[in-house]
């Protein structure tokens, strides 16, 4: 290796002259998208090295199969079922429900309502910085995974998909700072903004008025506005509220539903008007 | 007489740096993962000091920029700050211990974090700061290894 970054001039100046172009670099990139294609082109690169990272995770999915004894399996099996049945019940009556529901609206002449249906796929790499709340799935462009789609795991809403390429995609977490979706309260229907705070575990709602009604314990499920989210998707469950004296608004601390830092298999939700599965498989 | 290439060493080094990196893990370990790319750069510059100094340092950033999904310049600034301190301090490190060389890494990475806080409040996202006394303390230990990694690259390459 030649000695390019050897030292040639003094190591102050050139510490002044690499911040100065970092500045320009983070101007650059905050006022322009020139430099977007980088991003583009680092995740196509890094993506093979996804596979050698879960190299510990597929040796525990496999223990798990291989050398769990039989007894414990059907253990599992028989409470698989059950739990399945359980489901299944409450299925059909959320099915009696969604009809009564659609009737209704018919009545009331409003709008109908928005039926989901969902293709599963796993995260295969999850962002190492703890300041952007990023995961990688194992679908892309070929699945017809699209920009700004809503990502759930079984808990709840967990982000929307930011990047696409052909096999795979990368989303952004509902927790990530830059991150903002229109919520409501199940409780009462009060509406508000829950955005991201770098913190796995908490969300915050924005300028909150003090005579809002939103208690702790209340549950939060996304309200649709914006037509980015689908409705009524659990957000999180609000688990303080505070204000600081002098403070015009209160401080409303949410604690996500979705398991944002565990899930590991995911579903992409395709929003279709007549409820009509879009894609073959789904 | 020409020096030998480390382009291979360097590569590999940074090459299992990043898969360390890539690593998923949850809860808390996610804010205690030591930056390994910052802990191999730190480490080539206090080894080969001749060869790798702060454009090094500044383009292991761009790297971890790319890497980490943070705004171009991010790191390339931590990184050059830190690993021009590095640079500065290499001639006298050589004569520390392995003890007193890891309380540096510490301190290093405390000043990454400040740093990183610095700049995350241009965007305005606050960090919190509860995590960094064990991140460095992670680090610190991590060092050890790292350091006698990139000593026995250096060993076989020189």
């Amino acid at each position: 290796m030649k000695n390019v970054f050897a030292k040639s001039s003094s190591p102050l100046r050139k510490i002044f002259l690499v911040s100065l172009f970092a500045f320009g670099l983070m101007a650059l990139q905050n006022n322009t998208s020139w430099l977007s294609p980088i991003y583009h082109v680092a995740d196509n690169v890094v993506r093979p090295l996804y596979w050698i990272t879960n190299i510990p995770a597929r040796v525990q999915e496999w223990g798990e199969i291989n050398v769990t004894s039989r007894t414990v399996i059907e253990q599992e099996n028989v409470r698989l079922k059950q739990e399945s049945l359980i489901h299944l019940g409450q299925l059909q009556r959320m099915s009696e429900l969604a009809a009564e529901n659609l009737r209704l609206r018919q009545l009331l002449n409003a709008t109908e309502l928005l039926m989901d249906s969902v293709l599963v796929t796993e995260v295969i790499g999850v962002s190492p910085s703890p300041q952007s709340h990023t995961v990688t799935v194992d679908r892309g462009s070929d699945d017809g995974v699209y920009v700004g789609q809503p990502i759930l795991d079984a808990e709840g809403l967990m982000g929307q998909i930011i990047s696409v390429y052909g096999g795979h995609s990368v989303a952004l977490l509902i927790t990530d700072s830059t991150h903002a979706l229109p919520v409501q309260v199940l409780r009462n229907g009060v509406r508000s903004i829950a955005e991201g705070t770098s913190d796995y575990n908490r969300m915050t709602l924005r300028f909150v008025s003090p005579t809002s009604d939103i208690v702790e314990g209340d549950q939060l499920v996304s309200s649709g506005l914006g037509r980015r989210f689908p409705s009524g998707y659990p957000v999180g469950t609000v688990v303080s509220i505070s204000q600081k004296p002098g403070d015009t608004f209160v401080d409303v601390e949410v604690d996500p539903s979705a398991q944002l830092d565990r899930s590991r298999h995911l579903l992409l939700v395709f929003t279709s008007k007549d409820g009509s599965i879009d894609r073959n498989g789904r | 007489m020409n020096p030998v290439s480390l382009t291979g060493p360097v590569a590999l080094s940074l090459i299992i740096a990043v898969i360390l990196q890539l690593v998923p893990v949850s809860g808390d370990w996610i804010l205690w993962r030591p930056n390994f790319l910052m802990l191999m750069m730190i480490a080539w510059i206090l080894y080969q000091p001749n060869r790798f100094g702060i454009g090094f340092a500044a383009l292991v950033g761009l790297l971890a920029d790319t890497l980490f999904r943070t705004a171009l310049g991010h790191y390339v600034l931590v990184f050059a700050l830190c690993g021009g301190i590095a640079y500065l301090l290499s001639r006298w490190l050589t004569y520390f211990s392995n003890f007193h060389r890891a309380v540096l890494i510490f301190m290093l990475v405390v000043f990454s974090e400040l740093i990183q806080a610095f700049l995350f409040s241009i965007w305005d996202v606050t960090m919190g700061f509860q995590h960094v006394p064990i991140l460095g303390f992670i680090s610190a230990v991590v060092w050890l290894f790292v350091d006698k990694l990139v000593a026995s690259l250096n060993f076989i390459y020189r």
